[in-house]
This record gives C-alpha cells, structure tokens and sequence, in this order.
C-alpha cells in the first residue's frame, strides 16, 4: 500500500483507485458543468420527490399487508370498529392509527406523489416550449415521456392498493376501460385481474406492481435520463458567452453540489410541511371498497384527471361493427391517451419534419417566442388537457357555483373545442409581439430625468435596476482529464486468432 | 339549461337587489354570525344565532297572543293554541286556513308532525319569500315553538310520520357507517360533503344535523330525496345510521390536517399543484438565477451616457 499525506485515508483511497480508477471518472463528473438558471431545476425537484417516495414508501411496506383476504377490523376507529374489511384496508387503517408516524407517512407519501408527477410536467413544458429535445436530446425526450407514463401509472395502483370505497370505484372504471378495447378487451383485462372484477388478485398484483417492477424501471430510466444529461451536457439559453459548442455556469463540486443539496433539503420541506398540515387520502372516511356501494363524485388523482374528464365530457357514441360493437369508454379511455403519448414521443421528429426542417444539433436553447408555431401549438394542445382536467371537476363546480351539472358539462364539451381554437392564434400573436420586443420580460429600468447647462430636459435610461450588480462572466476553461489515449488504446483493431479466442488490452 | 341557469342568477339578483324587512334582518343577523362561525365551531355559532332568533320571536309572540288566544277557538291545548297562532302568522299565506293549501302553497294534510317539524327546523320553511327554493338557513322558531307548529298541523288531519326521538344509546356505528355507505354516499358522497345532481338536483351537505332531523328525512324523503321506510331500514338501523351521521360526518376529530372540505383528490390535487408544485418552483426562482442578470451587452454605451449627463 502507498502511504499517502494523509496516512491510513489516502492509503486505503488508493488502494481502491488503483483498481476501480474512481479519481479519473470522478474529476470528470465533478467538473460537470451546470447553467445556472432556475428552470433547469425544474426535473430535479421530480427527482428529491422520488428520494421522498422511495424513503417514505419502504416505511408504508413495513406495514401494509397486500392481501384481499377479509378480517375483521378492531380498532381506535369506532365507525369502522367490527366491520369486515379486507386486509389490505385493515393494514392501512392500522398504519395510519396504530403506528407511530404512520399517517405523516402515508400522508408525505401521497403529497410527494402528487408533487412528483406535477413536476414532472413542468419539467416537460419548459423542455417542450425551449425546444431541448431537439437533436441530440430526442430519446431522452422520449425516456422523459415514458417516465411520465409510469408515474402516472404508478400513483394510480399506489392510491388503488388501500382497497377504500373511492379507489375501488378507479378500479373498477380502469377494468371497464381494459375490457372496451376492440376484440382482445375483456381477454386482456381478464388476463390481467386474474378473472373477472374484482376477484381476489387485484391488490396482490397492484402491490408488486407498485413497489417492486415499476420502481425499478423508473430508476432504470432515470439512470439512463440523468447519464444522457452528462453525455449531452446541459442545453442552456444564449447570452452571458454561452454558445452552440461550450457550456457556461457553475461546476457540479462545490457551487452546484450545495445549491442542489439545499434545494433538495427545501423541497423536502415543502412535502413534509403538506403532510403535516393538510389530510390527504382520508380513507378512514371512505371505508372499504364493496362493490354494490358507491360514493358519488368520485374523482381520481390529478393526473388522472384529464382522462376522467373526458370520460365525462364524451358524448354517448359508440361504433357498431358487424359481429362487434366499440364500446363509448374506448373513445376517451384508450384512444385518447394512446393518441396523447404517441404524438408527445414523435414530437421532436413531426417538428423537425414539417415545422423547422432542421436536424442539427442544437444547444442554445430558445425562448418560446422564438418558435412561434411550436408554441402556439404546444399552448393550444395544453389548453386542451387543462380543460379536460377541469371537466373531471364538473360536479364539484355544480355544487359550488349552485349550477345544474348538465350546465357545467355542456360548458366544458364546448370549452374543450373552443378554447384550444382560441388559444391557437393568441399563443401566436403574442410570440410574433414578442419577437418584435427585445427587452420584453426584463425588469425594467429607471428612466432618469436631466438638465444640462442649457437649461434642455433630457430622459436617459439608467444602465441597470437600483441595487443591482451585474456579476462579471470570465468563463474559464474546466481541466480535462484526456482520456483520449486511452480510448484510442481500446478501439484498437484486435487481431482474430485461428482458434477464435479475442484479447483487448488493459 | 339556460333555463336553469336564469332561474339560478335571477334567484341570486333578486335577492341582491329586493332586501325586504323580512330577509334583511336575518341576512344581517346572518352575517354576524357566519364570521365567528367560521372562526370557532359551527355549533358555538348556530347556539348564538338560534338564540337571539328566539329572542325575536318571543317578543313578537307576546305581542301577538292576545290576539291569537281569541283566533285559537278550536285548538284544544295551550301547545296547539300557540302552534296555531305560528302557523297564521308564517305559514297560512301560502299554506292556507288550516292548512288545507292555497295556489302558494300545497296542503299539508296527511304529513304528520314529523315532515312539519323536520322543514322548519331546517330553515327550508318559512320560505325567504314566496316563490322562493327552499334552502338551508338559520332556522326561525326554537324547538318548543317548531314542535307546536308541527303538533298543530299533525292534528288537522291523520297519517303521517310523528316526530322522531332516536335513543342513540347503544348505536353501532360501524353498522351505521355501511348503511351510510349503501344508501346514502350515492347522492351526499362518502364524506357527506354534499354534491350536485344532475339537472339542477343536488343533495344538500350533511353537516350540523340534530338526530331528529336525520331521522325524519329518512323517513320522510324530503325535496327529491327518497323515502327510506323500515323495509329498506330498519328501525335498529336508522339508529345506528343516525349515531353515524350526527356523530362522525364532521369527522369531529379526524386526524390529518386540514379536511379541504371533504370533496377529495380535486381539491387534493389543487393544493398539490399550487401549493406543493408552486412551492418548489418559487424556491427554484429563489435559489436559482432568472434572466434579468443573463444579457447586459447593450447597456455598456447607455452606461457611457448617463455618466456624461450626470
């Protein structure tokens, strides 16, 4: 071993890099270089929510118990005090009661989810409106839309697996939604619930589902979302000495390393000042699912609620096929998001083909009034789902304005046309306004009246905003590491011997 | 469906715009009440409201009854005596003469004290004027006066339900939580929050009932709600369904935090996004840098100007 200045430390620091080679690919990730503009920290926001989930979550699996098999509940809760419920419920009851912590738990749970697919969907539009995911970075556009996909996905089966009144309800929808699927439908969602609703495999399923397969694949994908972030390197937005073939801002260790760590410690707090302060998920007020008893206004999570909506908001059409008939819920409930995810996958390819016909690498990322198609279309289609958000609400409406409810719905069938039309042209009209203002969404600045000697008024704007100190920008080179040799040492052609046994060198 | 929504603004405008004596004095009432009422407790407020409400009443009682000891002839008891002269003084304009209805108002034969006593309790009787949907509000006579309308009007004619008394003691309300679940969450929801129905129905929330009232509206199936006789519940069942609604609707003490009303994950997902959400993004603006510092090479000439000026 080589002693090193610090004595036993670095003896066993070398030790190890002398055989993992850590300080090389270290200094690399460490030099990361990360623009310092708060809308790049949008996704990790996504992230330390996922650390909360992933944290809170193996506290919830200690105790949950994913088995339909029923028992009778005795407890501190006296409505629910001898009832038979299954154990599923029981468990969670007895974890939000009995146990120590368990509703701060289950409650930072469900608002980290919350906040976690919301994040993700801020993250998304301002990839979407700044135009990141052009080339290079369009499978990880792709990798980011197939992390929503889970996480919608996956927050749906986490609130379903309690087996209360109001998810039972999703469940039984999300089974009507499988089983309208043309030809292989009622197979598939049989295949699926193992048998026919509910059956006794739903929660089971659900659970290994939920805190097993899709964790994994979504810490798959974030491995492969982040690693494409280092090999790409940050987009970032043009001005302060930023161009398309370098990257300016600061360095992962030390300036970005304390500015994400206390981001995550922040947004931590915001979740767990939620769990503390506000109910969520309150199943002790639902009681158990039973499927002859239902609760009206059922609504489900926020991102599924534009499915929901338009479940509401589709009117009572359904195909008649010779032999077959395509049932109203395949329309809002499958078409919909099929449609949805298969246009937000190929969007870098359809705007690249028939908007900008542009396929080079782009870095400098642009503003959304730069791209004023992309825009209006991007804020048009989001219109679209924010009104059918709004429709899965349409009962809760009715009772709060004292409206009748058709009212309300016929308002958002006819919202969900008119204000993506709407919506259309104005997102286009204020970009071209934009282009046309330079300083537009800059501060502004003081305009400063003086006389000169001659006794003429002159306004002169002031150079900056009162109390501002622009930072110098020097951008300095990061000292590489070259790996060059190396590389080249591996990609060396090796020679086949006869007998078919290959070498590289070390 | 612009129908209803004209009946809906119409009925808020003319409440807006016509404050006659009758509805003004609540409504002020009304107002100083509703404030620490929603600062305290529910219960604190409608003790104060029913208080002073009574109050009125008895002066304007006292006024009154020589007048309606004369008019109350027939009337057998001093109970029915007084609930005869309530009933001619609110509730025979549009009821009519004992009772026996008007182009105002239906007859009220065959009700029983139960059905009377369950509409003026609630508020929903006397109407704010006539013409108007009956709505929840302060009720306007005190128990002993609603019950001698009720005893008055119930013994005008037979049939009926009598006014309903459930001995809660020894309830089960878990039996009463799945009755609840099975026959009332479909229209009040699991919460008893309360929502709407279609066509301009709603049912009406749940919370601050006395068990009589619950009783008699299961009983009686008041507005559009339907009536649950003791086939469909029993008389051991409506009183475990009772000790339920009285006793854990308001989740007197769920724990948790704040309910949001109990209208569930939509206004979950409100506070997720703007308050969790939102949240986050002001501390990313926070800690973040924003564009104002991004482009200063414009302003180097101005900078040059304004030196030369000042």
């Amino acid at each position: 071993m080589d002693e090193g200045r610090n004595g036993m430390i670095d003896a066993i620091y070398n030790w190890i890099d002398n055989r993992l080679a850590l300080s090389k690919s270290g200094r690399h990730l460490l030099n990361k270089i990360f623009p310092d503009h708060w809308s790049f920290m949008i996704g990790e926001i996504a992230l330390y929510s996922f650390i909360v989930l992933l944290i809170s979550g193996i506290f919830l699996t200690l105790y949950f118990v994913p088995s339909e098999a029923i028992v009778t509940y005795h407890g501190a809760y006296k409505p629910l005090d001898g009832m038979r419920v299954s154990e599923a419920y029981a468990s969670t009851i007895n974890l939000t009661f009995a146990v120590r912590g368990g509703l701060f738990m289950r409650q930072l749970h469900h608002w980290a989810a919350n906040i976690f697919v919301g994040s993700i969907v801020v993250h998304m539009l301002r990839v979407f409106f700044t135009g990141a995911f052009r080339r290079p970075r369009e499978a990880n556009w792709m990798i980011g839309a197939t992390l929503l996909i889970l996480a919608i996905f996956n927050g749906f089966l986490g609130y379903s697996i309690p087996d209360d009144l109001v998810s039972g309800t999703g469940i039984r929808i999300a089974f009507s939604i499988l089983e309208s699927i043309p030809f292989v439908g009622t197979n598939l969602a049989f295949f699926l619930f193992g048998g026919n609703y509910p059956g006794t495999d739903i929660i089971p399923r659900f659970f290994i589902l939920h805190v097993l397969i899709l964790p994994l694949i979504i810490l798959g994908l974030l491995a492969g979302h982040l690693g494409m972030l280092v090999k790409h390197k940050h987009a970032q937005f043009k001005g302060r000495g930023a161009r398309n073939d370098n990257v300016v801002g600061s360095p992962l260790w030390p300036n970005y390393a304390a500015k994400a760590g206390g981001f995550f410690f922040l947004t931590t707090g915001v979740t767990a000042i939620l769990a503390a302060l506000v109910q969520i998920n309150p199943i002790w007020q639902y009681g158990p699912y039973v499927p002859y008893k239902v609760s009206y206004a059922v609504q489900p999570d926020w991102y599924m609620g534009w499915l929901d909506g338009a479940l509401r908001v589709m009117p009572a059409w359904e195909i008649h096929l010779p032999g077959h008939m395509v049932p109203n819920v395949f329309f809002p409930g499958i078409l919909l998001p099929g449609v949805t995810f298969t246009l937000i996958y190929l969007w870098p390819f359809i705007e690249a083909k028939f908007i900008t016909h542009d396929y080079s690498e782009h870095h400098l990322l642009d503003q959304p009034r730069d791209n004023p198609l992309r825009t209006s279309i991007g804020a048009a289609v989001f219109a679209f789902y924010f009104v059918l958000f709004g429709a899965s609400a349409t009962d809760v409406l009715a009772n709060y304005l004292q409206v009748s409810l058709n009212v309300v719905l016929w308002v958002f069938r006819i919202s969900c046309i008119v204000i993506p039309i709407i919506v259309f042209p104005v997102a286009y009209k204020i970009c071209l306004e934009l282009q046309k203002t330079p300083d537009a969404g800059k501060r502004k600045r003081h305009v400063i009246i003086v006389r000169d000697p001659e006794g003429a008024y002159h306004s002169v704007e002031s150079a900056e905003y009162v109390g501002y100190v622009a930072p110098e920008l020097n951008p300095v080179d990061i000292e590489e590491v070259d790996l060059q040799p190396e590389i080249d040492a591996l990609n060396t052609p090796k020679e086949t011997p006869q007998d078919g046994i290959y070498q590289v060198p070390r | 469906m612009v129908e209803a929504v004209k009946r809906s603004l119409g009925k808020r405008l003319k409440a807006l715009l016509k404050p006659n004596k009758k509805i003004a004095a609540p409504l002020v009432l009304a107002a100083a009440v509703v404030i620490p009422q929603l600062l305290f407790s529910a219960s604190a407020g409608a003790g104060v409201l029913s208080h002073s409400e009574t109050n009125r009443s008895k002066h304007y009682q006292s006024q009154m009854s020589q007048r309606a000891a004369a008019a109350a002839v027939g009337a057998k008891t001093p109970q029915l005596q007084e609930g005869r002269t309530l009933f001619d003084e609110n509730c025979s304009s549009c009821h009519g003469v004992d009772a026996a209805g008007s182009k105002l108002g239906p007859s009220l034969h065959g009700l029983g004290a139960g059905v009377v006593n369950l509409w003026v309790s609630s508020g929903w009787m006397p109407l704010a004027n006539p013409g108007a949907e009956p709505a929840r509000k302060p009720a306007l006579f005190d128990t002993s006066q609603t019950d001698a309308i009720s005893q008055y009007v119930a013994s005008l004619s037979k049939g009926g339900i009598p006014i309903l008394y459930p001995d809660l003691k020894g309830a089960d309300v878990a039996e009463g939580f799945s009755i609840f679940a099975l026959n009332c969450a479909p229209c009040h929801t699991i919460t008893g929050a309360g929502d709407a129905l279609s066509n301009g129905l709603y049912a009406p929330p749940l919370h601050g009932l006395t068990s009589t009232q619950v009783a008699e509206a299961v009983r009686s199936g008041p507005n559009n709600m339907p009536v649950f006789s003791t086939g469909v519940v029993s008389k051991s069942q409506l009183k475990d369904l009772v000790a339920y609604v009285t006793g854990y609707i308001e989740h007197p003490d769920s724990p948790g935090g704040l309910g949001l009303g109990g209208v569930g994950p939509v206004a979950e997902g409100f506070i997720g996004l703007f308050a969790g959400v939102g949240l986050c993004l002001l501390v990313a603006f926070w800690i973040g840098d924003r564009t104002e510092k991004e482009d200063k090479s414009h302003s180097d000439e101005e900078v040059g100007v304004e030196k030369a000026h000042v």
